[in-house]
Formats: C-alpha cells, sequence, structure tokens
C-alpha cells in the first residue's frame, strides 16, 4: 500500500494530511448529528434543558469548522495540490459550512423545543415533526456514509430522498395554517412548530448540498441545480467510466 | 551425516562414466575427446532431467520420464510428495478457514477487526447488520468515520473494558455497545452488542419506579397530614397515643424513601455527567458534622486537611456526604466515633468517613450499595434507614467521575473513601495563582 502511496503523491505527508482533514469532517459529521439527535430529543421529551443545552454546544460544531478550513487553506498553500486531491479539498470546504449550518439549524430547533416544553403537548407528541426529523436525520446520516465511502450512489439516494422531506414539510406548513385559522390561541405554538419544520427541511437541502459535493469529488462533475434526471444519468456515466478505466 | 543412497549412486555412475572414459582414451588414444564425450553426455542428460523437472514445477502433472527409477526419478517423486503434502495442507486451511467463518458468521454479536489505524480489515455478517457495513467501500476505512458518534470517538482514542453505549446508526431508537479489545501487534478486535432490548427493559423499569413514587407521594402527603392533626388532638382516646405515634413514623419513613426513589430516578435519568458548578467542600461540611455530633451519644469529628472545593452539583455532593455521614451514624453505637475526613491525595480529593460501628461482613461489602440491600434487615430499618442512601452515593458520585471504596471489619467499623479525580477539584492556592 505505502508503495502505492508514493506512486500517488510525492510525499506521504501530504497523503496523510489529507486523510486527517477528511477524518475530521466526519468526526464534525458525527457531532452535528449528535446535535440535531438532542435537539429532537428535547421536543419529543419536553426536555428544556437538554434544548438550551444543543444550543449553547454549537459552540463547538462552529470550532471544529473553523480548525478543519485553516486545515484546508493549509493544505491549499503548501501542498498546491492538483486534480482528485484539489476536488477533494474543494469539497471539504463546501462540505464544512453545509455542516456548520445544519449545527445551526440544530440549535434553532434546540431553542424552540425549549420555548415549546413549557406550553401543552399536543396529544400527538408532534408526530408529524417527529416523522419529517427522522426523514431528514436518515439524509444527514447517509450523506455523510456516502462521503466516508466516496460512493455517490449513496449519495444520489439521498438526494432523492430530498422530495418526500418537502412534500412533508410543506403539509406540516399547511396544517399549521389550518390549525391557527382554526384556533388563533395555538398561533405562537404552531409558528414555532412551522419554525422546527422549516429548520428540519434546510437541514435536508443542506444534506442534498453535501452529496452533491460527494458527485462532484468523485466524477468531478457539478450537479448543483439540475434535475434529478441529470444527476442520476451523471453518475452512470461517471460510474461508466471509473469502470471503463480500472 | 552419510550422503543419501541415491547420491551414493548418482556420483557412482558419473565415476564410471568417467573412468569408461579414460579406459577408452587409453586404448584409443585421443583422451581429451573421449573425457570431454563423456562430459557432454553427463551434462546432456542432466539437462534433460532439469527440463522434465521445470516442466513439472509449471504444473504440468505428467512426469515425462523414460525412466522410474533412479536418481531423478526419486526426486521428481519427492517433489511430488511435497506438492501432495502442500495441496492436503492448504485444503485442511480453507476448510478450517470456511469453518471459522461459518462460525463467526453465525455469531449474533458483530466483530470487526482493525488495525492500528482504526481501519477496518475484516468483519462479520452481524457487524454488517448491526452497522450496516458493505464490504466494498467500508474495508479499509476508518471505523470513526463509519460510527461517527462523537461518545464512540472519545472511547476509540482511549478504549476501556467495559466498552461504550451508541446509538445505533441504522435504526432510530436502537442502542449498542461498542468494545474494543487490543491484540497481537496493534491490532484489535471491536465487539458490537445489540442492547436495544436492555435499554427499553432499564427504561421501563426506571419510568415505572419514577410514575410510582410520585403517585403515591400525593396520597401520602393526605394521609401524614391526617395522622399530624389526630397526634395534635387533644380529644384522642389515650389508648390511641402508641398506635398513631407509630402511624406517624412509618408514615414518615414512607416520606423519606419516596424522596430517595425520586432522588435515585432523576440522578439514573439525567445527563451522565454532573455540572462544574463551583462547591465550598469545607462550608458544606461543617453544619453535617454539628448535626450527628453528640446524637445517640456519639463523636462527629471533621478533620478538613486541605481546602480543596470541588466541581460539581452542590445538591448532590451535599447528598453524598449527608448520607455517608447518616449511614456511620446510624451504625456506630453509643459512645462510638466518626471521623469526617477531607483531604488532598495525587492531586486529587478524598472525601472518608470512618467510624467505630459495627461494621460489615466482607463478603457483603460488594453489595452495599445496591438499592435495599441490607446487611442485617431488622437493624437498619430500625435505626431509620431507608436502604437507598448508599445507591444515591454511588450514582451521584458516577456523575462527578468519582469512586466509592469500602473497607471494614466486622465489629471494629468501617471506612467510606470517595476519591474525586483531579479535574473535579480547586485548590484554593490555584485558584488565587490563577487570579494572579
Amino acid at each position: 500500500m505505502e508503495v502505492e502511496d508514493l506512486g500517488h503523491h510525492i510525499s506521504r505527508r501530504f497523503n496523510e494530511d489529507l486523510e486527517r482533514v477528511r477524518n475530521s469532517v466526519l468526526a464534525m459529521g458525527g457531532l452535528v448529528e449528535e446535535q440535531l439527535d438532542r435537539a429532537i430529543k428535547a421536543l419529543s421529551e419536553g426536555d428544556s434543558a437538554l434544548g438550551l443545552q444543543v444550543a449553547e454546544d454549537d459552540q463547538k460544531v462552529n470550532r471544529m469548522e473553523v480548525s478543519i478550513d485553516e486545515e484546508c487553506s493549509r493544505i491549499l498553500a503548501t501542498r498546491a495540490p492538483t486534480a482528485g486531491d484539489l476536488r477533494l479539498v474543494i469539497a471539504i470546504i463546501k462540505t464544512i459550512t453545509d455542516l456548520e449550518r445544519i449545527g445551526d439549524e440544530a440549535e434553532k430547533i434546540g431553542v424552540l423545543a425549549a420555548r415549546l416544553a413549557s406550553v401543552e403537548r399536543p396529544a400527538t407528541n408532534y408526530r408529524e415533526l417527529r416523522n419529517l426529523a427522522r426523514h431528514v436525520k436518515n439524509m444527514v446520516h447517509g450523506a455523510l456514509d456516502s462521503f466516508a465511502r466516496l460512493d455517490p450512489k449513496g449519495a444520489l439516494e439521498v438526494v432523492k430522498a430530498d422530495d418526500a422531506v418537502d412534500d412533508e414539510y410543506d403539509s406540516i406548513y399547511r396544517q399549521g395554517i389550518t390549525f391557527m385559522m382554526e384556533d388563533p390561541r395555538t398561533i405562537t405554538r404552531m409558528m414555532d412548530l412551522t419554525w422546527m419544520a422549516r429548520a428540519l427541511e434546510r437541514i435536508g437541502d443542506h444534506a442534498k448540498n453535501i452529496c452533491e459535493y460527494v458527485i462532484f469529488m468523485v466524477h468531478g462533475k457539478d450537479v448543483r441545480h439540475i434535475g434529478i434526471a441529470d444527476i442520476e444519468a451523471e453518475v452512470q456515466q461517471g460510474v461508466r467510466r471509473t469502470e471503463g478505466r480500472s | 551425516m552419510t550422503l543419501p543412497h541415491r547420491w551414493i549412486s548418482q556420483l557412482g555412475a558419473l565415476t564410471g562414466l568417467l573412468a569408461g572414459a579414460l579406459l577408452l582414451g587409453l586404448w584409443f588414444g585421443a583422451m581429451g575427446w573421449w573425457l570431454a564425450g563423456a562430459l557432454l553426455l553427463y551434462v546432456g542428460d542432466t539437462l534433460r532431467h532439469l527440463y522434465a523437472l521445470d516442466r513439472v514445477l509449471d504444473g504440468h502433472k505428467r512426469v515425462p520420464l523414460f525412466e522410474t527409477r533412479g536418481f531423478w526419478a526419486e526426486i521428481l517423486a519427492r517433489i511430488d510428495k511435497l506438492r501432495g503434502k502442500a495441496r492436503s495442507r492448504k485444503k485442511k486451511y480453507h476448510r478450517l478457514l470456511r469453518e471459522v467463518r461459518e462460525s463467526t458468521g453465525a455469531l449474533s454479536d458483530g466483530g470487526i477487526i482493525l488495525n492500528a489505524d482504526r481501519e477496518i480489515l475484516w468483519f462479520n455478517p452481524a457487524a454488517a447488520r448491526l452497522l450496516g457495513l458493505k464490504a466494498a467501500t467500508d474495508i479499509g476505512n476508518r471505523i470513526d468515520n463509519l460510527l461517527r458518534h462523537p461518545g464512540f470517538a472519545a472511547y476509540l482514542a482511549t478504549p476501556k473494558s467495559d466498552g461504550i453505549s451508541v446509538p445505533s446508526p441504522k435504526d432510530d431508537g436502537g442502542w449498542l455497545t461498542v468494545q474494543i479489545i487490543p491484540y497481537g501487534r496493534d491490532q484489535s478486535l471491536a465487539i458490537i452488542r445489540d442492547i436495544t432490548h436492555e435499554m427499553q427493559l432499564e427504561r421501563t423499569r426506571r419510568d415505572f419506579v419514577a410514575n410510582a413514587s410520585h403517585e403515591l407521594r400525593s396520597p401520602l402527603t393526605v394521609i401524614s397530614g391526617y395522622i399530624d392533626a389526630l397526634s395534635e388532638d387533644p380529644e384522642m382516646p389515650e389508648a390511641w397515643g402508641t398506635p398513631v405515634a407509630e402511624m406517624q413514623r412509618q408514615a414518615e419513613r414512607m416520606t423519606r424513601i419516596l424522596r430517595d426513589l425520586i432522588e435515585l430516578t432523576r440522578l439514573e435519568s439525567a445527563e451522565s455527567k454532573a455540572a462544574r458548578d463551583f462547591v465550598d467542600v469545607v462550608a458544606m461540611l461543617q453544619p453535617i458534622a454539628a448535626e450527628f455530633h453528640g446524637r445517640g451519644g456519639l463523636t462527629v469529628t471533621l478533620e478538613a486537611d486541605t481546602d480543596a472545593a470541588l466541581l460539581g452539583r452542590e445538591s448532590e455532593l451535599h447528598s453524598i456526604f449527608y448520607n455517608l455521614v447518616n449511614n456511620a451514624a446510624r451504625f456506630t453505637p453509643s459512645g462510638g466515633s466518626v471521623r469526617i475526613v477531607w483531604r488532598a491525595e495525587d492531586g486529587g480529593a478524598v472525601f472518608e468517613v470512618i467510624d467505630t460501628g459495627i461494621g460489615i461482613p466482607e463478603e457483603q461489602i460488594p453489595r452495599v450499595t445496591e438499592r435495599f440491600y441490607r446487611v442485617d434487615p431488622g437493624r437498619s430499618r430500625a435505626s431509620g434507614g431507608t436502604g437507598l442512601g448508599l445507591a444515591i452515593v454511588k450514582h451521584a458520585l458516577q456523575r462527578h467521575d468519582g469512586k466509592l471504596t469500602i473497607s471494614s471489619r466486622e465489629g471494629e467499623g468501617s471506612t467510606f473513601s470517595c476519591r474525586f479525580p483531579r479535574e473535579r477539584v480547586v485548590f484554593r492556592a490555584d485558584a488565587i495563582q490563577a487570579v494572579q
């Protein structure tokens, strides 16, 4: 393996640097996943202390973003990576921005959950929202998995799941409006819930972005702002090209 | 060491050939040509056999040899034998490997082999099922890239023998324990077990105890209220005095048990680490010592050798100290003494309660922190214990990274020591220096 590395990169230290920064991104992803998990737990268990704790712990996510960002700048400046390595560094820089935003949304959910803990809970215990949260959590998890495995097919699955999440958000939104029209006393609570659903929907978008960077990193194709069918075609083509090369 | 027979015969053949050439040379003259011819003959024969050997080694089964005996035939037979042996050994290893694969495949616990860099070298089907691993992409990937829980990353840096519980990356609400066992040179084995069911049971139990204690508390408040009113009623018949006083005592005891149960469930379900508020230990211990001093003829002394403070939750630390002193006081007969010691040790601090009480039989020491475990049931209850004090101490201490050690000798007394690690202790001198 070492011989191959030496053939691949002049310096083994370079490889180690890239590998380390990739590992830190995934560690940051793990932290963000936990933040999201705890924020949702704070909502479903009405635990205001936990919600506020999540909001406070967002600093940790921010600190990680800054340190990974610095590391990437250092690699760009001292190693001047090209081709696949350059794509990896660019994808990492973009990924941590999206991860940090997911952290911010989790912080928002934590604060809203802490506020909702003090009001009466509906009999369903926010079932729709918890469902949406579960789907979004799976998306974030899938996005990080495909990043770890450099797996564009896995990334494509996550991109496809985003539509379902958007639909769910729409239905929660409409349901909220109905409730508010029926009984204006619920407006405060419903607004909070809608904000929370909105935050979850945004997290889904960020997870989708991360998946697009994975496809970019592996196949070198920018698949942002094109339809799912086109993304799928790019991934298929990329897979064929990779197979043809080997 | 003697030469094997085949070598003797081969050397004999060569000698014979050369001797023949020599004789013919003497007879016919041109000795050199005869000798050269004989050697050429020998080299030709050797080359022919080497060619045959080469073909055999190339994997041709048939040995294209004319003779079935002699030097070369014997060597080829030996090679055949070696190959046969190697083949059967290979078959044996294959079988063994398959059996190992099948048995590890049948295990319900996941197993992953990791190298020094924590990269996955191999995993069994259960591990694939529990963690959602895929052979094609995950061999060679680091395990903490796929199991990304921050707690696991911390555990991976310093693995302890008792493993760690992490939420399942695959199904929502599932829980796994992962244990890393180092072996060989820099390799380690990760064992993964599904504990979702245990966690659910534990949770159900905790919820039940919490709910039951809360539900029992309200009716009990009403009952003790009426009993209190009754006991103060001057019109109550004389004969009822003793029963009512007893009812009052028992109601108080029930209240205490419920309070301890609620405290214990709160400790169990709270976040695993206590907050880090500044707590002045000496100031907290003084009133406790004063409260118990003189009660039942006891001498309670406080020996504060350090003014170290703790970083923790005040109510829980109070509960630790109070319960331990209370415990010592209850099991020390009149005239005995209880020493409360607060001292520095190895950068951390130790809280100790040393009594001259009845002691604990050695075999029961490990069990005394179990809830409702009593060394001598009659005595403990008579002295007003709830049976939960030491369980509360143990849990609260765990949340402060502390450790409880108990040493005791029956009839002579017991020592309960709580060791707090460096990270939880603040020495005033340090604090003053830090400010300066």
